[in-house]
């Protein structure tokens, strides 16, 4: 079977105890020792590896040695490389808070004009216009909290207006 | 001794507070938000009061609140902890006026320590070394003057000010006529008040500060330095004592300004009075007392005590609350000394991929590290939320080891045993700087990080392609083992041990 995790294909068959799993036309034998709640020990090539695994809708969360990996599971159907947001399209860089909104949908900015505050654990983060435009659409109002890369607002070209 | 303490804080300080109480026999009474509802300190507390909104001016930043809580839970005292109103000299008078002991200094301490004009000026009185400048100068005509007299690069900076808000380095004349203007505007905002100060600015200084402690009966000691130099936007992340940097005499001189620093403030509890070090003076000085200079005192139990707790062999907050009670500090200078050397990780639930911003979420997965030597002061457990709302701190990764190199082989390999999932953390960061050779030679000055990271040579721990590979077969076959325990959901005799996304503290859904 087929599993994709960020832009990598596992091909994966089971031989009994034993999974041979290929990417990349290279083949890596690894073998479950033991398997407990957010811990596998895996013999991977005939190295002990230990991971801690944990999952959160299509994300999984891996340490091994120390290094943590976050990776997101897909089904399979080859996104075109990641959804690029067009370049009006302000996203939030962190979680947080809206703490102020300086403008209104019809407005017009100006390049480097701050359009909203987010804040977050203390810290102030200005989203600033990166072009000249219009306030297409507002889509969050203070006070609101909003998640990393939710989108905040739209600028247009004051042309395509 | 107090019966029971109200705790006008969260997180791992007012859990490390609650520990000493414990152990001294005093009831605790934790406060919280309503996004603290399940936190761990509530947990750990024999009573909890809930006393507002998530957002900290609703709640632990409400002096009124707070206060009416400790009165109506019949509690002696308050212990502020750090952050919040531990500084704030109105809460420390107001405590005191409702028959309650603020565990700290005296507001008086708290008020002479916390505006940075007034304080130079106490601190130049009573013979302790501050950085060449003047205060008190209004006009741009005196401060361009000053500014000629103390040699560019200077630096103006809000007479209130704090955490970097109001401060300008100016490394030109022409420059200073818009400096001052801006951080009299910034200073303005944050602190209502555009007071300013001159001073030369040192671009390369290390930051050491030295614990102090005194009792209410005249008794006043230092515990030694704490080297905080690793920082990133005035923020502290690695800290150790003894420093690196310091050896006989310069460590005695620097503690006795330390102890006439809080003397000169009639101070008692701990507190911690912060110097900048100029390393290139140092090497010129020749026991001139030129080369360190008292930047600041904080009037509250820092966040990096630990160390000093492990290296001098006290428990500083206990004795914080011995001396609030009245007791007397009973150990003189000569009877302390520092044994081995610790170090301190701040591991920050924040992103260094993503410009250090903070990382929100709920912690799938949270293990400490554990061994000899080491010791983690947190406020999370697995399944918490970790919210926008608070500091993003997570944990103190503290060891303590015979020495220097040794504690940092010790921090290294705790680093990699700390697990956390859920959040993204600061943790690959802390192992870039500790395994960088600046900080193996103890050339870190407080511009370090920012320099270092701009050049490109303080990068993430390169990633092991091997190691990366490992993770993705991990990830594969812990999906597949959920799938082959779905396909054998009817048969019940058989055990189960795949259930590795059914997490019992329900981690998710």
């Amino acid at each position: 079977m087929k599993l994709h995790f960020n832009d990598i294909t596992l091909d994966i068959s089971s031989n009994g105890k034993t999974f041979a799993l290929t990417l990349d036309d290279k083949t890596i034998q690894a073998e479950i020792l033991h398997a407990e709640i957010g811990k596998l020990d895996l013999l991977i090539d005939g190295q002990r590896v230990t991971a801690y695994v944990s999952s959160d809708n299509a994300k999984r969360w891996v340490t091994v040695n120390g290094q943590t990996f976050v990776l997101t599971k897909s089904s399979g159907a080859r996104k075109g490389g990641h959804a690029h947001h067009a370049a009006g399209e302000l996203t939030a860089p962190m979680p947080g808070q809206v703490r102020a909104v300086n403008v209104s949908e019809g407005d017009a900015v100006t390049k480097g004009q701050t359009l909203l505050v987010l804040e977050a654990m203390k810290m102030e983060i200005r989203v600033q216009a990166l072009q000249n435009g219009l306030v297409k659409k507002l889509l969050v109002k203070q006070g609101q909290t909003v998640e990393r890369e939710q989108m905040l607002i739209e600028i247009v070209d004051t042309l395509e207006s | 001794m107090f019966k029971k303490i109200l705790i006008a804080n969260r997180g791992e300080i007012a859990i490390r507070i609650m520990r000493a109480c414990k152990e001294l026999g005093i009831k605790t009474i934790a406060v919280y938000s309503d996004a603290d509802k399940n936190a761990l300190h509530v947990q750990h507390a024999d009573e909890a009061i809930h006393i507002g909104d998530s957002s900290p001016k609703e709640s632990y930043l409400n002096a009124d609140k707070l206060i009416r809580a400790a009165l109506d839970s019949k509690a002696d005292a308050i212990h502020p902890g750090y952050g919040f109103l531990s500084e704030n000299a109105s809460f420390a008078l107001k405590v005191a006026s409702v028959k309650l002991t603020f565990i700290g200094p005296s507001a008086d301490s708290i008020r002479a320590m916390g505006d940075k004009a007034e304080s130079k000026i106490a601190m130049k009185k009573a013979g302790v070394p501050t950085v060449p400048g003047f205060e008190g100068l209004d006009s741009e005509k005196d401060l361009k003057k000053a500014g000629r007299e103390i040699g560019y690069p200077v630096l103006v900076k809000a007479a209130a000010g704090g955490g970097g808000k109001g401060m300008r380095v100016v490394n030109d004349e022409s420059e200073l006529s818009e400096s001052i203007e801006s951080a009299r505007r910034e200073a303005l905002n944050a602190f209502g008040d555009e007071r300013l100060l001159i001073e030369k600015y040192i671009p390369n200084a290390h930051h050491i500060e030295f614990q102090v402690f005194g009792d209410q009966h005249g008794n006043l000691v230092h515990l030694f330095e704490r080297e905080c130099s690793v920082q990133r936007r005035h923020q502290k992340i690695i800290e150790e004592t003894p420093s690196p940097l310091l050896i006989s005499p310069l460590r005695e001189e620097m503690g006795s300004a330390a102890v006439k620093a809080a003397q000169a403030v009639g101070y008692y509890n701990a507190g911690t009075v912060e110097f900048i070090v100029d390393p290139d003076t140092l090497t010129l000085r020749q026991g001139s007392g030129q080369g360190f200079y008292f930047l600041e005192m904080n009037t509250r139990l820092q966040v990096e005590h630990p160390v000093t707790e492990l290296v001098v062999g006290l428990d500083l907050v206990q004795w914080q609350l011995r001396v609030a009670a009245g007791e007397l500090f009973p150990y003189s200078q000569e009877q302390l000394a520092q044994h081995g050397h610790a170090i301190e990780c701040r591991v920050y639930a924040e992103d260094p991929a993503n410009d250090f911003l903070p990382s929100t979420g709920k912690l799938l997965q949270y293990i400490e590290p554990r061994g000899p030597g080491i010791r983690v002061d947190s406020g999370f457990t697995a399944g918490d939320e970790v919210t926008h709302f608070y500091d993003p701190l997570l944990a103190k990764l503290i060891v303590h080891a015979e020495n220097r190199a040794i504690a940092i082989r010790r921090m290294q390999v705790a680093l990699k045993d700390f697990v956390v999932h859920g959040v993204v953390t600061n943790i690959d960061f802390l192992q870039a700087v500790l395994s960088h050779p600046d900080f193996a030679n103890g050339e870190v000055t407080t511009r370090w990080v920012e320099k270092t990271l701009e050049s490109g040579s303080l990068l993430p721990e390169n990633r092991q392609q091997a190691v990366e590979l490992q993770s993705l077969i991990a990830a594969a076959l812990a999906d597949l083992a959920i799938d082959n325990r779905q396909s054998k959901i009817d048969n019940r005799s058989e055990p189960d041990p795949y259930s590795l996304w059914r997490n019992p503290s329900g981690f998710r859904n």
